[in-house]
Parts: C-alpha cells; sequence; structure tokens
C-alpha cells in the first residue's frame, strides 16, 4: 500500500501540475457552458433593420390581405415601455408577374437579393385559394440565401395560409364571429407526473416539462463523463507508452509490481477525475440555482454518476494502459487509441434516441452493456422518465465485474508487453499477451 | 563432440566443483539461488535449464554474448519475468510474484523522468524501496559522484554520464543487500567507470552481494569473485577466474618478435594468432610441443619476448561464443 500512495501521489501531482489539466478544468466548461452563455446573450440581440420582401402574386387574392397584416404587424415591432424597436419592419414590394420570361424575371429578383437590396422574394401560385390537380399551380415559394432557417418564411407561411382559411370561410357565407374560433388554435402542454410527498402526505403538483429536464440535465452528465474519461483515461496510453520507451518502466518495476504500478496509474487518474468532475458538477449545479434552475439539479443522481464514472474511469483506464505497454510507436498509439474509446464514443452516438425513449428494449438492452452502462445509464436515469430500479443495480453489479475482468486482462497484457520491444501490438498478439500473461 | 558441446559439459563440471568449492570456501548462505530455469519467448528458449548460486558477499559476473540470455535472467532474478519452470530463491526463500525489498536493480536501458528534478527522483525511488536516512544518502552519493551542484537541476538538462550515475544512486539508495546490475558500465568514460567500481567495491566491502553483466572481459577479470557465462540460453561457465583458466590449459603463448604477425603464419602447431600489433598472442594445438613452436620462430626471425600463459577470459569467451565455434558446430 505504501508503494502505491507513493506512485499515486506522484502520478496526481504530474497530472495537476500539468497544463492539459488546468486547460481542461477551464476550458472545458467554457466551451460547454459557452454557447449557451452566447445564446443567451444574442437572444435579444435580433436584427431589427427592414427587411424587404418582393411578392410575385399569380392569384391575384394575396396582396391585399397580407398588406392589411403586415400593417398591423409593423405597428408591434416596439417595446411598450422603451419605445425601442425590437422587431424588423417587414416591407412589401409588390412585383407584377412577368407575362413572358417568368424565369428571368425570377433571376433578377434572386440578384437584387444577392445585392442586399431584397430580403427575400415570394412566388405565390395561382390556385392556392381551390388547389387543383395541377401541384404547380397551388405552390408558394419563398427565395432567400438561407431559406431554410429563415424566421420570416414561417411568418408568411402563417400568414399566408390564416388569410386563404378566413376566405375559403368566408365563401361559405358564415358570421365571422362564429368563424373566428375556427382559427383558435389550443396548445397541448407537457407536464410531468404527480407525486406524493413522503414526509408531509401532501400531494406535489406536476411540474410542467422542459427542454431542461427532458435534454439538458441528461446530456450535461453524458457531456460530463465523457470529457472526464477523456481528458483522464486517454493520456494514459501515452504515458505509459513514454514511459516504456525512456525505459522508465523497467526502472520502476524493479522496485513495484505490475499490479502496484497499474493501481497507481488508476488511482492517481481517479483522483484528478473526481477533482475535474467535482469542479464541473458542482460549479454547474451553483449556476443552474443562480440561474433559476435549482429544481432542475438531480442532486439524487449524483452518487449514481460519481461511482459509474469512477467505475469507467478505471474501466477506460485499464485498457489504455494495457494498450500503452503494448506500443512502443505513436503511430501504434494512434491506431488503438480509437477502438478503445469505443465505451465512450458509442454512448454519444445513441444517446438521442435514447432521451426520446429511455424505456424501450434498445435503450435498456444497451444500457445494461457493460462497457456502455456507466454513461447510458446515468443518462436514462436522468431523463424525467422513472427507470425500473432493477436496472441500475444490475447494470452496477455487471459494471463491476466487467471493470474487474477489463483490469485483470489489462494487468497480464501490461505485464508481457511492458518490456517488449518491436512486436507490433496486433489483435492476435494482444489476445496471446492476454491468455498467456 | 562440439567444442561447444565440450566447454557446456566442462561448464557442468566446473560448477559442481565451484559450488563445493564455495561451500568450503565459505560456509555460508547463497544470496542468490536459480535451480534449473527456462523461460520460453514466442517457440524461442531464452533461457534454458540454468542454475545458478551466487554466495552472500560475492560479485559475479555475468558475461555472454547479444542475446545470450543474460538480461532474461536478470529479470527473471527480479520477479520482473518470470520463469516457465524452475526455482529462483533471494535470500533463501522464493518470492513469486512480490518484489523483494533489499534488492537493487539497474537495467541494461536507464529511464528516468525527464521532468524531475535530481534531487526529487532520487527522494521518490527511496521512498518508494523504503530508505532510511534518505537525506543523508542523497547528499553522500552526490557529492561521492561530483553531481551536488546537479541536485536541483532537471533530469533532462544532466549528460548521459551524469544520468547514468543517478541512475546507478537510484539503485543503491536504500544500501540493498542484493546488488543486480546489468552493463552498468556501458557508455561511460573511463573516469566515471573507474568511479562507479569504487562505489560498487565500497558497497561491496559494506557486506553486498553484486551481481553484473558486462561485456567488458577486463573488469570481469578484475573485479568479479565469480564469473558465470550464458551462451544460448544454456550456462556454459560458472566459476572462479582461475578454475575456470585451468579448465583450458596453458595453451596461449604471447610473444613479440621483429617480423609480427607474418612470420606466424604457416607454422605446424599454431592453431590461431591474435594480432595485437606489437604483441601477438598464438593459441596452440593440443597435440603441439611448445618448444618446437619456438624453435620454428626463431628460426625465422628474432624474438624479444616470449611467455607461455592460461588463455584471457576474453579469449575463452571468443572460443565459446566466436565464429570458430560456429564453424565447428556445423562441420
Amino acid at each position: 500500500m505504501r508503494k502505491i500512495f507513493i506512485l499515486t501521489k506522484r502520478e496526481f501531482i504530474t497530472s495537476v501540475r500539468s497544463k492539459s489539466f488546468l486547460i481542461g478544468l477551464i476550458i472545458a466548461p467554457i466551451l460547454m457552458g459557452g454557447s449557451f452563455f452566447v445564446i443567451k446573450l444574442t437572444e435579444d440581440k435580433v436584427d431589427v433593420s427592414d427587411k424587404m420582401i418582393a411578392v410575385i402574386d399569380h392569384s391575384g387574392i394575396m396582396v391585399e390581405p397580407l398588406s392589411e397584416v403586415l400593417d398591423e404587424r409593423n405597428q408591434v415591432i416596439f417595446d411598450e415601455e422603451t419605445g425601442e424597436r425590437i422587431r424588423p419592419a417587414y416591407i412589401l414590394e409588390i412585383i407584377e408577374p412577368a407575362k413572358e420570361d417568368l424565369r428571368q424575371q425570377r433571376l433578377s429578383l434572386s440578384n437584387r437579393v444577392r445585392n442586399r437590396e431584397l430580403h427575400a422574394f415570394i412566388e405565390i401560385g395561382p390556385e392556392i385559394l381551390h388547389p387543383g390537380e395541377d401541384n404547380e399551380k397551388f405552390r408558394i415559394m419563398y427565395y432567400a440565401e438561407n431559406s431554410f432557417v429563415d424566421d420570416v418564411r414561417d411568418w408568411f407561411s402563417i400568414t399566408i395560409n390564416n388569410q386563404l382559411r378566413q376566405l375559403r370561410v368566408a365563401e361559405l357565407d358564415i358570421d365571422s364571429e362564429l368563424s373566428r374560433d375556427l382559427f383558435f388554435g389550443i396548445r397541448v402542454e407537457g407536464m410531468g407526473l404527480l407525486s406524493l410527498n413522503q414526509e408531509t402526505g401532501e400531494v406535489n403538483e406536476a411540474k410542467r416539462s422542459n427542454i431542461g429536464d427532458a435534454i439538458a440535465v441528461p446530456y450535461i452528465f453524458m457531456m460530463i463523463m465523457f470529457m472526464i474519461v477523456m481528458m483522464f483515461t486517454v493520456p494514459l496510453l501515452s504515458a505509459v507508452m513514454e514511459e516504456k520507451i525512456e525505459r522508465i518502466a523497467e526502472v520502476i518495476l524493479g522496485s513495484v509490481t505490475p499490479f502496484q504500478f497499474i493501481t497507481s496509474k488508476l488511482l492517481g487518474s481517479i483522483l484528478v477525475s473526481l477533482i475535474g468532475s467535482g469542479v464541473y458538477i458542482f460549479g454547474g449545479a451553483i449556476t443552474a440555482t443562480q440561474m433559476g434552475f435549482a429544481d432542475s439539479v438531480p442532486y439524487h443522481l449524483l452518487p449514481w454518476f460519481f461511482t459509474f464514472l469512477l467505475l469507467n474511469i478505471m474501466m477506460i483506464g485499464s485498457i489504455m494502459i494495457a494498450l500503452g505497454a503494448a506500443c512502443d510507436n505513436s503511430k501504434d498509439a494512434q491506431s488503438l487509441q480509437f477502438p478503445a474509446m469505443i465505451p465512450v464514443l458509442i454512448p454519444m452516438f445513441v444517446m438521442f434516441p435514447m432521451l426520446k425513449d429511455p424505456l424501450s428494449s434498445f435503450s435498456t438492452g444497451l444500457s445494461l452493456i457493460p462497457p456502455f452502462t456507466p454513461m447510458l445509464m446515468v443518462v436514462r436515469m436522468a431523463t424525467p422518465v422513472s427507470i425500473p430500479v432493477w436496472q441500475p443495480v444490475v447494470g452496477l453489479i455487471g459494471v463491476i465485474l466487467f471493470t474487474g475482468f477489463t483490469i485483470w486482462i489489462s494487468g497480464r497484457i501490461f505485464r508481457a508487453s511492458i518490456l517488449m520491444q518491436g512486436t507490433p501490438p496486433k489483435f492476435m498478439n494482444l489476445v496471446r499477451w492476454a491468455s498467456k500473461g | 563432440m562440439s567444442k561447444f558441446k565440450q566447454f557446456y559439459s566442462l561448464a557442468k563440471s566446473d560448477d559442481h566443483q565451484g559450488k563445493v568449492k564455495k561451500m568450503n570456501y565459505t560456509n555460508q548462505m547463497n544470496t542468490i539461488e536459480l535451480l534449473n530455469i527456462t523461460k520460453t519467448f514466442n517457440n524461442h528458449r531464452a533461457v534454458d535449464d540454468l542454475s545458478l548460486s551466487v554466495p552472500k558477499g560475492s560479485i559475479y559476473g555475468f558475461i555472454g554474448p547479444n542475446g545470450s540470455g543474460k538480461t532474461t535472467t536478470i529479470r527473471m532474478m527480479m520477479n520482473i519475468f518470470y520463469p516457465d519452470s524452475g526455482v529462483i530463491k533471494l535470500f533463501g526463500r522464493e518470492h513469486s510474484g512480490s518484489r523483494i525489498n533489499n534488492v537493487g536493480y539497474l537495467p541494461e536501458e536507464r529511464g528516468l523522468y525527464k521532468k524531475m528534478k535530481v534531487r526529487e527522483i532520487l527522494r521518490f525511488h527511496a521512498s518508494l524501496k523504503n530508505a532510511n536516512n534518505i537525506n543523508q544518502e542523497i547528499n553522500y552519493w552526490l557529492n561521492k559522484f561530483d553531481l551536488t551542484d546537479w541536485a536541483n537541476k532537471k533530469v533532462e538538462t544532466l549528460s548521459k554520464g551524469m544520468s547514468q550515475k543517478i541512475q546507478f544512486i537510484v539503485t543503491i539508495i536504500d544500501r540493498p543487500e542484493i546488488i543486480i546490475l546489468d552493463e552498468p558500465f556501458s557508455g561511460l568514460d573511463p573516469v566515471n567507470t573507474e568511479v562507479l567500481k569504487a562505489a560498487i567495491l565500497e558497497l561491496r566491502s559494506d557486506g553486498a552481494t553484486i551481481v553484473f553483466s558486462t561485456h567488458d572481459m577486463g573488469v570481469a577479470e578484475k573485479m568479479c569473485d565469480y564469473i558465470f557465462m550464458i551462451h544460448k540460453g544454456k550456462k556454459v561457465l560458472d566459476g572462479t577466474l582461475s578454475s575456470i583458466q585451468d579448465k583450458f590449459g596453458t595453451d596461449t603463448i604471447r610473444i613479440q618478435t621483429e617480423g609480427g604477425y607474418a612470420t606466424l603464419q604457416n607454422i605446424p602447431g599454431i592453431e590461431k594468432v591474435n594480432d595485437f600489433g606489437q604483441m601477438q598472442e598464438i593459441r596452440i594445438s593440443p597435440e603441439a610441443d611448445s618448444q618446437n613452436i619456438i624453435r620454428s620462430i626463431l628460426s625465422k626471425t628474432y624474438v624479444s619476448k616470449f611467455e607461455t600463459a592460461k588463455p584471457s577470459l576474453n579469449e575463452i569467451f571468443i572460443r565459446i561464443a566466436g565464429p570458430e565455434e560456429k564453424e565447428v558446430k556445423n562441420a
């Protein structure tokens, strides 16, 4: 134990003194929180300059209603208190459809958009009120440089369709007061479930479900575990390989056993990862509380998170140590690094389908496969959905057993290969070292 | 019987006699004992049924060509490799799977953490070895190796020779009872070689048992109480220098002539001539008469110096491991 403590201390001090640790501790949260901060910072920074939109109306029925709606809209683009403009005004430029060369007209309008004279132009088909069999005649096309993510397009889509409905209703000769309700849509609100407060016996009201609980919390847990594993286990591969190439390993192995060597490396990584994850988790919790999202922080999940994190560090870390011992050049190390990271990469790929349905057989099955369990079980547990209690327990037992097995196999590969030079770490060699020890 | 087999059988009998001699000579326990150890890597038998006993307080020299199994044997002594079969005992007992305290090991390829400072790395290794009086020992050895001024410098700033001396201090910082050194003198200049030799002898005089491998036959002859040679994984020599030389008889003539190397060609009875420029070393065939040979030489040139001698360790090494041995074996 004394030797493990001395080696662990050296590993720990070397890690926390390294620039990568300090940078990782500071830069990673900035990158993670930065995008959120930038969104918050820029959400009020809307471009409020006038947007000129040209309209070619083949139907001849839309110009007037559109102009009326726009006049109303352009009245409410100012802040009621400050009078400051908070939205852009939409200004229509009505274009008569060309009688001969329509394509030339479209090209010329496109060039005006490119020259910033127009924001976009809309072409309304001739049969939009009563669509016939010819699809081309009831199309409404919005031409802009980036029309897919253009809010203006959404506004016109809603507005034109509302106007069409009104025109169609008017044709039916229904009282406009009665027809008003036809256009009154009611959103289905997403709510959580009610629960019983065990202490007071009172019924807790259901919370309104939100993007934070449904996606952000599991996503943040996943990202923290991913970053911690990447930051503190992947470097073990190059560190051990360097100790092998620099012949430091044999000097150390003159004083300690391979088991003590590997254990101290893992313990060193666990200690620094605890610091890293502690900073992220508690920093995130404080930030969330400050921003009014205290209810969204799942404190009850933290013991599970840290338990799975430590097991994940031990599992991936021991694999990295074994592969570092097997490599004697950076080319080999690079080629082995990717397969070794599969236990953290696969969960990243399947995270979103899993968030959508955490109780599906796909989600349950995959989260019970030990290499993926630490990340996926935490993600599932972090969603608002209740996971059956047995699943995290079975997952934990599986991960403990698998981690023990991984460390044992890694130890054998390490011992067989750490002093071996010039033997490439091919799959069959790794299998041989693992089997022979 | 090939010369190799001849030497092998000779080594076996020599080993037996050596053991008896050692027991009678010192009547003390063997600090290191290897009993019929074998180690195979990928169908290559690196060490083959090797037995060895190292008496307490002795200096034991390991010699052998590159790839003969010296380092593998040393690593098995250190429990870094496990033998496929056989028993290894240090201090009279087996230590399978554990590191043994009181054993210092200097590997053939040295390695230190480059970013650590000299004193820091010495403290680190001393702590690992549970050494006593760490500061005192560090100061003593740094001073002895003239490295005191470098104590607070990073390892990466040291020259190769300095690093090697630091590596040696790392090995012996806890004053171990067994010191195993794999090629301790390689890469050192003559001055540092002498300093290191003196340190090894000092540790021996303090009671340590020392095993070291070397390619420098001169060092092995002068420093070692016992010499052990391994060739192709098998033990081929084991005993004191004189007992080994005795087995090879007085078949060597050292001669200095006016005509030099050229005049020694085509003389009956001369098996081989080693030319050293100013002097030649002649190996005579077993049935030849040295008097007839000197008469033949005198008839051709003026002889200024002539002596019969036992073969040097270098000569014995070459006879066992040199190209000649291969020729004989393949014949």
